[in-house]
């Protein structure tokens, strides 16, 4: 399992600009965590509306879910910089130097097609829901108060496009480490696998013992 | 040919013409044209309508009101106090309503063309508490109602609230609600009348509307038997699902006698009050917006009642 | 090729990206839109000039998921349940539970431990992750174990062991997980998981209890609390008790009354107290950004695996591999019982090698049909059904023993989460010397599953109320 990693930077072009879509990035997460406050205010609005003035927050569940993409996906590049997606490290962990990189290489590059496949189709579900000949723009509506739901559907297409620039950048960092067969490549997430962490934390009590 | 059919939820008497018209085009076509519905595992419920104008699947069943902008025209039949009677008008305004060429250009633009409808009675509130059967007692209730609904019961001083249909249950015992509007089979499968106090019967705000369109390129290149063979059909689903709805409603008033719900009866005094605060006035507003979103408003708005007095003249 | 064997290529394919090293929810979504793509692209005969056309639908098909299954209410119960767990942290509510558990209950023999225990429990009623739990009680209570001289092993082990309580007592983004996948009551799944949640944890204190009293040199009883200092203790917790009576009354009264709300709404007013509670401790503008970017970072994590998974789902629906693999398991010549033991046994095996929700997210499309099935459908009656409950009872009882079994994974070899965060959080601890430490966990864990199987009542009786 990924946990936490960290990314080199020095003075190359390439981790300018990771630190540059970074500042970008961390941004867009704090959007989605500002996201989540909202819902928890929106609650205690709703509840107590309720039940001090009899009058609920018209349209609950409707601005819910126009929030949810937001929280759930704007700040997808951030998780994605700092290698938080989860996964298997069996395999991966094994590896080192160059194999590494490929492997590496070649699973973000499968990502990059998905995402990039992903825009596209995001963008269509968007587009159907957006008329500018119509009121609001709007060419599809909330069940119950009739809100647009286009802009909570622009959202994803606009989170994984910056998504697809984070994995440019971390192919040209994987492909650069494995052309030069580097060992800490820069503006990639440095991953310890479950048995590097082991040893790391083995050599670590050794030298306090 | 085989079509995909995307439908959600149970298998329930709302989905019995769909299976009836897998049957029948089956039938009639020696096995050649067969059907494979789907119970939400194609798409989302409220995402059926881009699931056609995709071209992911062939046919798909939705409702007008959980997306009115997605289909404005039909939006006429979801306006409260029509006075529809039964399903048998609902369908004949139903169907005339489709057939007139501003709702078959909107559907056109999803790439839909309309099969037929799934009409549903009218939705009646069950309630918690004292039942309520003056105007006057609406002030201040929390009802779960969407669209059109909503907007009439808002108008005699209610106070729609949101809750998920799957919620409602919940709602109603926590008190998130006082009342439920919803057809008699959703009342049944949804468990709001477990929790019911009382019933309206004759109040009848309204209804949704839940057609089942087909996608055109997947009809058109249907075979001349085939697509005959789907059209002829219509009829004889219909009316399966009217009498297997009908068996559910006769059953109904066992239900209630059985979970000891009382019935309310409102007054045509009380009614009549209502229709004047939520029905002409929220009409009026649906026909100036929809006029001016270049919609033939008043054409279709017409079209309901004459189908009416049509249909009850023969 | 007919679509349930592309339906098995495709599910193969997944799970060799996934044990390559793709990202989880990445390789769903892949192995999803390439078997969209196929399936569509078969129904035109592998005709070259509809490539595009299969190419166009299946994208389109699969960029409708991400919006689409996001937008839910009950979803949107996760990131409350995260935010709650890391306002938790700020508001000190972790330090004093564990003050207040050591002063009552540290007398006992093992008692540390055992303090330990009945804290994590405590903190599981307002976090709703394991991992959040254990990193939490890895800084608070190893340290104090240490100190009155616990084997070092065995004071990790306990709060690895610990932490996995927090999936089980609501609130558990996990279980509202499985509530999403199988579409049942979010409220009434997270009903069900608070008495196996505190079973779990009465039955590791007895564990410790009796290890307490078989080995020499075992952690000692700490004592010598007065009453004055044992009530001192308890107002710094109260929130804990505020919250989860606050939750409860959201999703049930216990007093036959109207309930207060939805779980939605408890879970976010539970959010709001512990808040105030943090403010109150002296969080600021920067610990609540830190507090709500941390949020945001497991949310989205959480979040991408389940669209990704869901795009895979959707191509299931066309491929309809649940149905055939429901048939399978149900035409075996073998007891409803034992076939389910098996995927039980199936999901301790899996989940020694991945992650708990990700574990879930990618089976129970599968797996929940076909166990409904074998006990008679969604809508049986209770009379008439294999296990003899209900439908949704089956699917809340099959949930908690799901959920267990991935909890249990959380602290087994080779890849147990939890115990990688303890070992992390504590530099003196190697990741062997957890696993060492959590090893007679495993057979109270094991002892608990096999109760809950065998008295499905444990699980059922709350909801049942409700
Ligand atoms: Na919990
Ligand atoms: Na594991």
């Amino acid at each position: 399992m990924a946990g936490h990693a960290s990314v080199l930077s020095d003075d190359s072009v390439l981790s300018r600009l990771d630190r540059g879509l970074e500042s970008v990035e961390r941004k867009m997460a704090f959007v989605s965590g500002l996201g989540a406050f909202a819902l928890m205010v929106l609650a205690v609005i709703s509840v107590s509306g309720r039940n001090l003035f009899n009058e609920p927050l018209r349209g609950y569940v409707d601005w819910i879910e126009a929030a949810m993409p937001l929280i759930a996906i704007f700040g997808i590049s951030y998780v994605q910089r700092t290698g938080g997606h989860i996964r298997m490290d069996i395999v991966v962990g094994a590896l080192k130097g160059r194999p590494l990189w490929l492997a590496e290489f070649l699973t973000t590059l499968a990502i990059l097609i998905l995402m990039v496949l992903l825009v596209w189709g995001t963008w269509a579900h968007f587009d159907r829901s957006f008329d500018m000949s119509k009121p609001n723009w709007s060419r599809d509506s909330s069940i119950d108060i009739g809100l647009p739901i286009w802009p909570a559907k622009l959202v994803v297409p606009v989170a994984f496009s910056v998504m697809c620039l984070r994995l440019v950048l971390q192919l040209w960092g994987y492909g650069r480490a494995f052309l030069l067969g580097l060992s800490e490549p820069v503006a990639v997430p440095m991953v310890l696998s479950a048995a590097e962490q082991a040893a790391l934390e083995a050599d670590q009590v050794q030298g306090h013992d | 040919t085989e079509w995909n059919v995307s439908v959600w939820g149970k298998r329930r008497a709302f989905t019995e013409h769909i299976h009836k018209l897998a049957d029948l085009v089956s039938e009639k076509t020696g096995g050649e044209f067969t059907m494979n519905i789907s119970y939400g595992g194609l798409s989302k419920n409220r995402e059926n309508l881009d699931g056609i104008s995709i071209g992911a699947f062939e046919m798909a069943q939705f409702c007008a009101g959980y997306h009115a902008d997605k289909n404005r025209a039909i939006t006429v039949l979801e306006l409260p106090f029509l006075g529809v009677a039964n399903l048998d008008e609902e369908v004949a305004v139903s169907h005339a309503i489709y057939a007139h060429p501003a709702v078959a250009d909107e559907m056109a633009q999803w790439n839909a063309k309309m099969l037929m409808t799934s009409p549903m009675p009218q939705y009646n509130l069950v309630g918690t508490g004292e039942p309520r059967d003056e105007l006057a007692e609406f002030d201040g209730m929390r009802v779960r109602a969407t669209g059109g609904l909503g907007k009439a019961f808002s108008a005699v001083g209610g106070v729609p609230t949101s809750v998920t249909s799957s919620e409602a249950y919940q709602a109603m015992e926590s008190g998130v609600v006082d009342t439920v509007a919803f057809a008699q089979h959703a009342h049944l499968s949804f468990g709001t009348i477990n929790q019911a106090a009382w019933w309206t019967a004759n109040l009848n705000p309204g209804t949704v509307n839940c057609p089942v369109v087909v996608n055109i390129d997947a009809y058109e290149s249907l075979s001349d038997a085939e697509r005959e063979a789907l059209d002829s059909s219509v009829p004889e689903a219909i009316d399966y699902y009217l009498s297997n709805y009908g068996a559910l409603l006769q059953r109904w008033d066992e239900v209630l006698a059985e979970k000891n719900v009382t019935k309310v009866m409102i007054s045509d005094e009380e009614l009549a009050k209502f229709k004047d605060v939520a029905g002409k006035p929220i009409h009026d507003a649906w026909i100036a917006e929809m006029s001016a979103q270049g919609l033939p408003a008043q054409e279709l708005y017409d079209l309901v009642f004459k189908t009416l007095e049509d249909t009850r003249a023969n | 090729m007919d679509s349930i064997e592309i339906g098995l290529w495709v599910t193969g394919g997944m799970f060799l990206l996934v044990v390559l090293g793709m990202r989880v929810a990445f390789a769903a979504a892949f192995a999803g839109l390439v078997g969209l793509i196929w399936i569509f692209w078969a129904k035109k005969g592998y005709d070259p000039e509809d490539f595009t056309w299969a190419l166009t639908v299946a994208v389109k098909t699969a960029g409708q998921v991400p919006h689409g299954k996001v937008s839910s209410q009950a979803l949107s119960l996760i990131p409350t349940f995260i935010l709650i767990g890391y306002l938790a942290y700020y508001a000190g509510l972790t330090r004093a539970l564990f003050e207040a558990a050591k002063r009552w209950i540290a007398w006992v023999p093992g008692g540390l431990a055992v303090s330990t225990v009945f804290a994590t429990a405590g903190f599981a009623a307002v976090s709703g992750a394991s991992v959040a739990t254990a990193a939490v009680f890895a800084r608070i209570a190893i340290p104090e174990m240490l100190k009155v001289g616990y084997d070092k092993r065995f004071a990790a082990g306990v709060v690895a062991a610990g932490g996995t309580l927090a999936s089980l007592i609501p609130p558990s983004a996990i279980l509202v997980i499985y509530a999403i996948i199988v579409e049942q009551d979010v409220g009434k799944l997270l009903l069900a998981g608070f008495i196996p949640g505190m079973f779990s944890a009465v039955i590791y204190a007895g564990l410790i209890i009796g290890l307490a009293l078989v080995l020499p040199n075992f952690g000692p009883p700490v004592k010598g609390f007065t009453w004055k200092q044992r009530f001192a203790s308890l107002p710094p917790a109260l929130p804990i008790v505020a919250v989860v009576v606050i939750i409860i009354f959201f999703v049930y009264n216990p007093f036959g009354g109207d309930a207060w709300g939805t779980p939605t709404e408890g879970g976010a007013i539970g959010a709001f107290i512990v808040f105030l509670m943090a403010v109150f401790r002296g969080m600021r503008l920067p610990e609540l950004k830190d507090a709500l970017i941390e949020t945001a970072k497991l949310s989205i994590m959480i979040f991408s695996i389940i669209w990704g998974v869901l795009i895979y789902v959707r191509f299931l629906g066309f491929a309809d591999l649940p149905t055939a693999f429901s048939d399978w398991i149900n035409s075996l010549p073998y007891s409803p019982m034992l076939i389910l033991i098996c995927i039980l046994l199936g999901y301790a095996v899996l989940g020694m090698f991945m992650d708990a929700i990700g574990m879930l997210l990618l089976t129970l499309p599968v797996v929940y049909p076909a166990v409904m099935a074998l006990n008679g459908g969604e809508m049986v009656s209770a009379a008439d059904s294999t296990f003899g409950m209900s439908g949704p009872m089956c699917a809340v009882w099959f949930g908690i023993l799901v959920v267990k079994m991935a909890e249990f994974c959380l602290i087994t070899p080779p890849i147990g989460l939890n115990c990688f965060v303890v070992a992390g959080v504590r530099p003196d601890l190697t990741v062997q010397d957890v696993f060492r430490g959590v090893t007679p966990f495993f057979i109270a864990d094991a002892v608990t599953i096999a109760l809950l199987v065998a008295f499905p009542a444990i699980v059922l009786w709350l909801p049942s109320l409700a």
